[in-house]
């Protein structure tokens, strides 16, 4: 959404009485803590019920006990001994996240600043539904126009390119890349498109919350624009510029479908950088028919899950509690 | 910087108006730089535009009236079937996720205490963090296995609303936090009873944006993949009762991928890919239109 947030007074608010001013008070607890008022806020919980439930679903799941070499990266669900190691899928989540939020944040930084500092109104205003519009893209939609599109480009063109300029660089050498472009490059740009929409959108509000007197107290001292971008509004603003990265981290992180179309779905560590892996979101995602007769493999999922959504709780809870009050993501809901 | 004039030419070597090499270097490169950024945005909008191209170059060719109607059972070259059933899945997810989201919003922001309130709000953001497989694989455990409802509409549909509800609670939420203080105070101090405060003052301000809250979540779960794959199964025909096999668009699309190019089903999947894309962002536009002209009379209360 272009429109700064609405200033809402979230703080400070007092809650609606709950009797008629003329009741006497009849509450035992002296606060006005009434049954009524109790009752009526039950709805508010109903989040958090979901979330308590999920977490208590899948710790009963998971029996509250690993099983054996959970931690290694020894994926053999189906053979008569079987193996449940994770390392591999947990690598692959961070592998493929961890560069797509670099790039989100970087190409995110450079549209906020371009659009809030460098455009003129309108036509930053015409620009921005685009990026907000990246994320009302189903996911199963970027994972076949990567698998049929964009794959095959990579396949042919940028990944044989790059690993015979490349080669010599530790990790883009070994086996060259497949033509079907499937690896961890596809998933990285993918995520950096599904990524950057809620990282642009925060890093706008944060830089657009810089008080006009900062900015114009810095040209007037003769600095230049890009100045006091640099030295004075992202320092300003760099807690709301962290949150994007948190929050866009958590999105990539779980992103499953895209991922799963894309990631290659191999069990195994990628040989090179054009190589292709799994990540925890798509092994729950694709194995779960495979698992249902299975009572150890469905425990190992929802051991998988357990980690996943440990993670992501994590880093949205860390990146919510750097914006203060309502974000405009609120608004348009990304 | 084209030549400016300095008013005292005699000054001109003194720092105001210095030409030296490194004033020239500042300003050519905030020049510069501002001239490079904005070409980022092609990073969003080429792929949209190569998206949105690619999608409708390959499904209007073949897309006739038939395909979108037509009801063959289990379809591999009709997609009636998947369109009742994303019909139907939307319509319960979409009931009981406004009546939870509601509620739970217009308590978080009417009834809770501040403090209490910033807790519910950081569980509904939780909520919206989590990875939607998250919320497939309970939905798997609790529906499907535990409630013995099997893979069936039912289990898809409140599947489908966990991952809805977040976002119409934060929007009511918001909607209700964001009536203007004063007219809040004057509907108290004038005797209004919270009843009366919430049905006759606010909801008629906050309505906008809640109908906003509500169309997104809508484009937001229509477009799921996950959550609803992991909860029902595909059925041959419309569903008839609440626990039937539902069959919907992006299962189409996902479908058509595992089977490969060169399966009816690969064509079809871009059929689906195409209508979920102008159903999706249709409901895209219709919200930023809403959400434009509802900041606007939101700024027009504060005034």
């Amino acid at each position: 959404m272009s429109q700064a947030p609405a200033p809402a007074s979230a703080g400070g608010r007092e809650p609606l009485p709950t009797a008629a001013p003329e009741a006497p008070a009849r509450s035992s607890s002296g606060h006005g803590l009434s049954v009524g008022r109790l009752l009526s806020g039950i709805p508010a919980l109903v989040p958090a019920a979901i979330v308590v439930a999920m977490v208590v679903v899948l710790l009963e799941k998971s029996q509250l006990e690993l099983l054996p070499g959970f931690f290694s990266s020894d994926w053999n669900p189906s053979i008569a001994h079987p193996q449940y190691g994770i390392g591999v899928f947990v690598a692959g989540s961070f592998m493929t996240a961890i560069p797509a939020i670099a790039l989100a944040m970087a190409i995110g930084l450079g549209i906020g600043i371009g659009g809030t500092t460098y455009l003129p109104r309108n036509v930053s205003r015409l620009l921005d539904p685009f990026v907000d519009l990246l994320a009302g893209i189903p996911s199963v939609v970027y994972g076949i126009w990567g698998f049929v599109v964009v794959g095959p480009y990579f396949g042919a063109v940028t990944n044989p390119w790059l690993y015979s300029h490349l080669h010599f660089l530790p990790g883009f050498g070994g086996i060259p890349p497949q033509a079907s472009g499937q690896g961890l490059p596809l998933a990285i740009f993918l995520l950096t498109l599904m990524a950057l929409p809620i990282t642009t959108l925060l890093i706008r509000d944060a830089l657009r919350s810089v008080p006009k007197d900062l900015w114009e107290s810095g040209l007037a001292l003769g600095a230049t624009r890009w100045e006091v971008m640099r030295r004075v509004a992202i320092p300003y603003s760099r807690r709301g510029i962290l949150s994007a990265g948190f929050l866009g981290f958590g999105r990539a992180f779980g992103e499953t479908v895209a991922v799963a179309m894309v990631i290659g779905s191999v069990a195994s560590f990628p040989a090179n950088v054009f190589g292709t892996t799994y990540t925890m979101a798509a092994v729950i995602f694709q194995t779960v028919d495979a698992a249902q007769g299975s009572s150890n493999y469905l425990q190992a999922l929802a051991e998988i899950a357990l980690i996943l959504l440990a993670i992501s709780l994590v880093v949205n809870i860390v990146g919510r509690r750097l914006i203060t009050g309502f974000s405009s993501e609120q608004i348009s809901g990304l | 910087m084209t030549t400016v004039l300095s008013p005292h030419p005699d000054l001109d070597d003194n720092i105001l108006f210095d030409r030296s090499a490194r004033t020239r270097w500042r300003i050519g490169f905030d020049r510069w730089i501002g001239r490079l950024l904005p070409l980022l945005f092609l990073v969003a909008i080429l792929p949209i535009l190569g998206m949105v191209y690619w999608v409708s170059e390959q499904a209007l060719p073949t897309l006739t009236w038939t395909i979108i109607v037509g009801q063959s059972p289990y379809a591999t070259d009709q997609l009636g079937v998947p369109i009742i059933g994303t019909f139907e899945l939307m319509l319960i997810a979409t009931l009981l996720s406004v009546v939870l989201g509601l509620f739970g919003g217009v308590a978080t922001a009417e009834l809770l205490s501040p403090r209490a309130a910033s807790v519910v709000r950081m569980t509904a953001n939780m909520l919206v963090g989590t990875p939607s497989v998250i919320i497939g694989f309970f939905g798997f455990f609790v529906f499907v296995l535990y409630f013995g409802w099997g893979l069936s509409l039912i289990a898809g549909a409140v599947t489908l609303s966990m991952f809805m509800t977040p976002y119409i609670f934060r929007t009511a939420d918001l909607a209700f936090t964001s009536v203007p203080r004063h007219i809040r105070e004057a509907a108290l101090g004038s005797g209004a009873a919270p009843t009366q405060y919430i049905l006759r003052i606010a909801t008629p301000i906050a309505l906008p944006q809640i109908l906003t809250g509500i169309f997104l979540a809508m484009a937001i779960g229509v477009g799921e993949t996950a959550p609803i794959v992991l909860t029902t199964t595909a059925g041959k025909l419309a569903p008839t009762s609440l626990t039937s096999p539902v069959t919907f668009l992006t299962a189409i699309i996902w479908d058509g991928f595992n089977q490969g190019s060169g399966s009816p089903f690969f064509v079809l999947a871009f059929q689906a890919a195409f209508l979920l894309m102008v159903v999706v962002v249709a409901l895209n536009i219709v919200v930023r239109v809403v959400a434009a002209r509802y900041q606007k009379r939101l700024e027009g209360l504060y005034q």
